[in-house]
């Protein structure tokens, strides 16, 4: 008997799990995805929504092989999505999407269908040089080094591997990179030694959390992942805070069903809260200000953490809290996630502005979030909409409160003077 | 009440046509799912995920499968026209069964007395009343479900084929069943007809003898029976697939899920604070 050669169709379908199979033929068409969709919301593209992808996905695993215009379109859709989850959240049917586009994302690369070539690109700069940035491995701790030098740290940062703690740092890439974003990490240790947590960091040891190959479906990410988990069991190492939502959501789900010990994974706001919550952090200083939150989609909708910033925020004296019409799990997201900003900066620029004018319409002073990504997403979005509106870090204005000489712009000012020298 | 006999048993259906169909649709949908099932087996299997209480599992599911409350947090109105057509068509789905089942039993001689109940004795009542009222719940449905997809038309609908040929399909069941009804109650005695609530208002004007409506009870019976045999066969392929696969699909997500109160146990009073970004 002939062997039934494999389609195209087949090798895209022993990829997703059955599961996802199943997803793929529930869907009712009800069409509440795009009602909410983020994506949608700037263009009216029907392949961006979830009932567009799927219709894409069945017709690519049921059909013959997919025409140039109908790839495309499968793509676009599939590509051009921040993975935000708020389809998921609102489904009737509850497929779950962002898990489903992800394994799509792989599927489709291993079946031969080339990604976009911009998430090539920045996949190779995440594999090549540990980082998103391209930026060489040895200025990953300058950050912790720097912060002690220029007097922003009571005591100097202990790594690791000399001294080991019950509490691991965890900057992530673009608090240890990013110059908009290095204060998160210096504050983010300042606060934690404000209130006498003895912890370490990594430094220059500390590795990518490499969660964006799993966003972008990339095939590497479980040999990659299961690498850092060597590490960290190597290491012994037994609670790990992270101050970017994207590692969390990396530690915490990716990692999850190959590491058990996931579960030692904490947010900073998590750490934060109850650190606060047990009297160990005293947030004195008022700070009036009225200021919104910007639920990170990787912190809230992804992880279900909506309450712990939001305790902080309300601890702080002086400070309102005004909450945007879209908050909690319909948060509608700045489109920095799921590597959307790799393949269409525009839309991502749109969708910050378009959260940026919903922050504005709650008459707060500046939006407020504690993910560095989201940040910079938010920030990309004040350009484009030409607001007046503050975007902090929700380090910004716990340490407004607790230590206002390590704000963010002093943070900034004092790194570039070292950059100069 | 006592036994009544409707004195309809007599004009000709073709059984033999329709169990010929019937067994060739349903054929043709286990071998649809079956191929469909393959074709998912060559995917991987699930990985193991976080399996929590049975017993919360069985209440979320409960609450979103047979209460449907994700959708009445969404729109109390959407809810309320899926929640017609889908009880309106289990419920009608499940008489059909009964009925379905009983006539070969009762040929057999093993139907244990339920089939002179359902069809001849008190227990006619009841199918009637609640026949008329599944009917009645799907028909409501079904009109409410096409104004809002053809007169309100919300933007996030889509009218394609497949939408529209299932809706066009259940409608013409239910009024194909209704007017099959109303054709019965023209020759039915009027202690029979007050239980048919809904199918009285479709027997048609005037006075007629068996034998002038036969014909017509035979051509009606059949176009229903073979349109409800031919449902089953465009199953697999249409939209109605959901409405199989969502309460497993809810069910899988209700196991992995249950502790994600923002996801399962939403304040239904802060979802429509929040709004849809539409409204």
């Amino acid at each position: 008997m002939a062997r039934h050669k494999k389609t195209q169709g087949d090798r895209i379908a022993e990829v997703l799990t059955r599961r996802q199979r199943i997803e793929l033929e529930a869907c009712a068409r009800c069409g509440e995805c795009q009602v909410w969709c983020p994506v949608y919301a700037q263009d009216k593209r029907e392949c961006v929504t979830a009932r567009g992808k799927l219709a894409s996905l069945r017709g690519i695993l049921s059909g013959p092989p997919l025409q140039a215009e109908e790839q495309k379109e499968l793509l676009e859709g599939l590509y051009e999505c921040s993975c935000c989850g708020q389809c998921h959240v609102v489904c009737p049917v509850r497929i779950n999407t962002p898990e489903l586009w992800e394994q799509a994302r792989l599927s489709l690369s291993m079946a031969g269908i080339p990604q976009p070539e911009s998430q090539i690109k920045q996949l190779s700069t995440i594999k090549d040089f540990n980082n998103c940035y391209g930026k060489p491995q040895q200025e990953r701790g300058l950050w912790a080094q720097r912060a002690w030098e220029a007097g922003f740290l009571k005591a100097p940062l202990p790594l690791w591997k000399e001294h080991r703690t019950p509490v691991l740092y965890f900057a992530g890439c673009a608090a240890s990179f990013d110059p908009d974003m290095q204060s998160v990490a210096v504050q983010s240790a300042r606060l934690m030694q404000e209130a006498g947590v003895e912890f370490s960091i990594l430094g220059n040891d500390e590795p990518c959390c490499i969660s964006k190959l799993r966003r972008m479906g990339d095939a590497d990410f479980t040999r990659e992942a299961q690498k850092r988990i060597d590490m960290f069991n190597e290491q012994e190492i037994t609670t790990i805070v992270v101050s970017c939502a994207g590692c969390y959501k990396g530690f915490h789900s990716d990692y999850g069903r190959l590491w058990p010990g996931a579960k030692r994974v904490l947010h900073l706001t998590e750490f934060l809260d109850q650190l606060i919550t047990e009297g160990r952090l005293r947030p004195e200083r008022e700070v009036p200000l009225t200021v919104t939150y910007h639920d990170p989609c990787h912190l809230g909708r992804h992880s279900g953490i909506y309450g712990p910033p939001r305790r902080i925020l309300k601890a702080v004296p002086g400070l309102t809290l005004a909450e945007m019409p879209r908050h909690g799990a319909f948060s509608a997201c700045c489109g920095m996630g799921g590597g959307l900003k790799t393949v269409n900066p525009e839309i991502q620029h749109k969708m910050g502005a378009s959260r940026i004018s919903e922050a504005e319409s709650t008459g707060a002073q500046a939006i407020v979030t504690p993910c560095q990504t989201c940040c910079l997403g938010l920030l990309h979005g004040l350009e484009k909409g030409a607001s007046a509106m503050k975007v902090c870090h929700l380090n910004e204005i716990l340490i407004r409160s607790v230590c206002p000489e390590v704000s963010a712009a002093a943070i900034k000012a004092a790194f570039e003077r070292f950059q100069m020298t | 009440m006592g036994d009544i006999h409707i004195g309809l048993t007599g004009y000709p259906k073709p059984w033999l046509l329709f169990w010929i169909a019937a067994i060739i649709a349903i054929g043709y949908m286990v071998m649809t799912f079956y191929r469909k099932w393959q074709s998912w087996s060559q995917s991987a299997p699930e990985m193991p995920a976080a399996r929590n209480g049975n017993l919360h599992t069985v209440k979320i599911w409960f609450a979103e499968v047979i209460c449907q409350r994700q959708l009445f947090g969404l729109s109390p109105f959407r809810w309320f026209v899926h929640a017609l057509i889908f009880w309106g068509f289990t419920g009608l789905l499940f008489l059909s069964f009964v009925a379905v089942i009983l006539k070969p039993l009762k040929y057999l001689g093993i139907d244990g007395g339920w089939a002179s109940f359902f069809f001849f004795g008190n227990g006619h009542a009841v199918i009637k009343i609640w026949g008329d009222s599944f009917g009645l719940a799907l028909l409501l449905g079904l009109l409410a479900a096409a104004l809002r997809r053809l007169l309100i038309r919300p933007a996030q609908l889509v009218n394609n084929q497949i939408d529209i040929i299932l809706v066009v399909f259940l409608l013409w069941l239910t009024i194909s069943g209704f007017s099959l009804e109303g054709l019965h109650l023209a020759l039915a005695p009027p202690a029979l007809v007050r239980y048919s609530f809904v199918g009285r208002l479709f027997v048609p004007p005037g006075t007629f003898t068996k034998a002038q409506l036969q014909p017509w009870l035979t051509a009606m019976w059949t176009l229903h029976a073979l349109s409800g045999v031919s449902l089953m066969a465009y199953l697999p392929h249409s939209k109605l697939m959901h409405s199989l696969l969502a309460p497993l699909v809810i069910a899988m997500n209700a196991e992995e899920e249950q502790d994600r109160k923002d996801i399962y146990w939403p304040d239904i009073k802060k979802h429509r604070a929040t709004g849809s970004p539409r409204s």
